[in-house]
């Protein structure tokens, strides 16, 4: 279903636009992934709360279930999501967490008009003052982090690097 | 030495209606050349079809935006080997109604500068008109808003913003940018008035700080900072 005057095109061109980055450079990149972090990072927190809540039985929870019942829930579910694709899922989570919290805090910053440069008078080759080195360093802090997260999760969940 | 060079160049024809289509074009290219001499050889030599707007032909006027290789740039401010490709494409602006070919209408932006009122305002027009005094600015005063005074309304940044791409109410990072240009002014009187007309859900508060804007500026302006700042003025009240 599309709103009058918004034609498929126009959709398409929209995703397109918001999830390519092009050769836009770093702030683009931030853009996208800041979006998409987001919207992923919320639809996992719905999917954690149906899981977390497959445990103890679901909606069934309210119901006092029998034990056997209550039991046999909680080994479904741990079979359910004992799956390497959800190990990977989760750290993939794990990685748009970190960046978005770290690149969340850089974007408040920028918009409040902080750790930006000031207006100067503009020179060939070099960049804008809005493009700082220290929003450049919380960018890279926040893919820092990120990494460290995706490698952490990865870790929890195989212990390759703990044997 | 010259070199042969494709250019695929998008094509669209009002009275078709509908989509657009690229048409490939080899150019004898030729050291220091530009993309706009590249096209207006096009022109001249094979499809004289081929609609391109430009004027100055040396990044002043502000006419010949398009986007190369998915860039918004000045035609004539690239130079074609600069890019070292075989093949280069070149694509009329985003964001604004499509007239022909590579030509764009620029209303959308005008509308906008328009609506946030985009010029000097001051309460004694009659001394505006014929000042009887000198209105200077210390050093610091002009260094507010300089940066903002160097764009020539190429509408490229307009063309980058993936905000306008994907809400075309958003004002979008030139006329922002020059309402701050005329806030941080000393001189100008617009003060709370500006404030109020970019504290809007379709101002200042939109930007999501893509950077795209001032990624494409060929005159190194910024808008970013500008929308940053303005918005740093409308939340202080
Ligand atoms: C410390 C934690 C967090 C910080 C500092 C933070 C910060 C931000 C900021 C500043 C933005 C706006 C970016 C922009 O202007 O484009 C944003 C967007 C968003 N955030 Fe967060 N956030 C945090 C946690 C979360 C969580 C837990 C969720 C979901 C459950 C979430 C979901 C979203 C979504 C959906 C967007 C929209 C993306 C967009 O409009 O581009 N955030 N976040
Ligand atoms: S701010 Fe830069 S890109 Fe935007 S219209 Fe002005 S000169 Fe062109
Ligand atoms: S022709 Fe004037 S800016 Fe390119």
């Amino acid at each position: 279903m599309l709103a009058r005057g918004v034609s498929r095109s126009s959709v398409i061109q929209s995703l397109r636009v918001m999830l390519i980055p092009g050769r836009y450079g770093l702030e683009r990149w931030s853009y996208v992934l800041q979006r998409v972090s987001g919207v992923v990072v919320s639809l996992y927190f719905i999917a954690h709360v149906l899981e977390t809540g497959n445990f103890i039985g679901g909606i069934t929870v309210w119901s006092v279930p029998e034990y056997s019942f209550a039991e046999r829930a909680y080994e479904e579910t741990v079979k359910l999501l004992k799956n390497p694709i959800f190990d990977v899922g989760l750290a993939v989570i794990g990685f748009l967490v970190g960046f978005h919290t770290i690149n969340g805090i850089r974007l408040i910053l920028a918009h409040f008009g902080f750790s930006l440069g000031r207006p100067k008078r503009p020179e060939p080759f070099t960049p804008p003052p809005s493009f700082s080195s220290k929003q450049r360093a919380l960018f890279w802090l926040s893919i820092s982090l990120a990494v460290f997260a995706l490698l952490y999760t990865l870790d929890a969940l195989t212990r390759v690097f703990r044997p | 030495m010259v070199e042969k060079v494709k250019f695929r160049v998008f094509r669209y024809r009002p009275e078709d209606g509908g989509r657009g289509f690229y048409k490939e074009y080899e150019v004898p290219v030729k050291k220091g050349m530009t993309i706009l001499d590249g096209l207006i050889y096009i022109k001249e030599n094979i499809d004289p079809t081929l609609s391109v707007r430009y004027s100055c032909r040396m990044a002043i006027c502000g006419s010949c935006g398009v986007r190369v290789n998915g860039v918004e740039t000045l035609a004539c401010h690239t130079q074609v080997l600069e890019l070292r490709r075989r093949t280069i494409r070149v694509e009329p602006m985003r964001n604004y109604p499509l007239v022909k070919d590579l030509v764009t209408d620029m209303t959308p932006l005008f509308r906008k500068q328009k609506a946030l009122m985009t010029w000097l305002i001051r309460r004694d027009t009659v001394e505006q008109e014929n000042p009887t005094k000198q209105y200077l600015q210390s050093e610091e005063e002009l260094e507010r808003y300089l940066q903002f005074t160097y764009c020539i309304q190429c509408g490229l940044c307009y063309s980058a913003c993936p905000v306008v791409s994907t809400f075309p109410d958003f004002y979008g990072p030139q006329p922002l940018m020059k309402a701050y240009r005329y806030y941080a002014d000393s001189r100008d009187e617009g003060g709370e008035e500006r404030v109020r007309l970019v504290d809007r859900f379709e101002g200042v508060w939109r930007c999501h700080f893509a950077g795209s804007c001032s990624a494409v500026c060929p005159k190194g302006v910024d808008p970013a900072l500008a929308i940053q700042l303005l918005r740093r003025s409308a939340l202080k009240g």
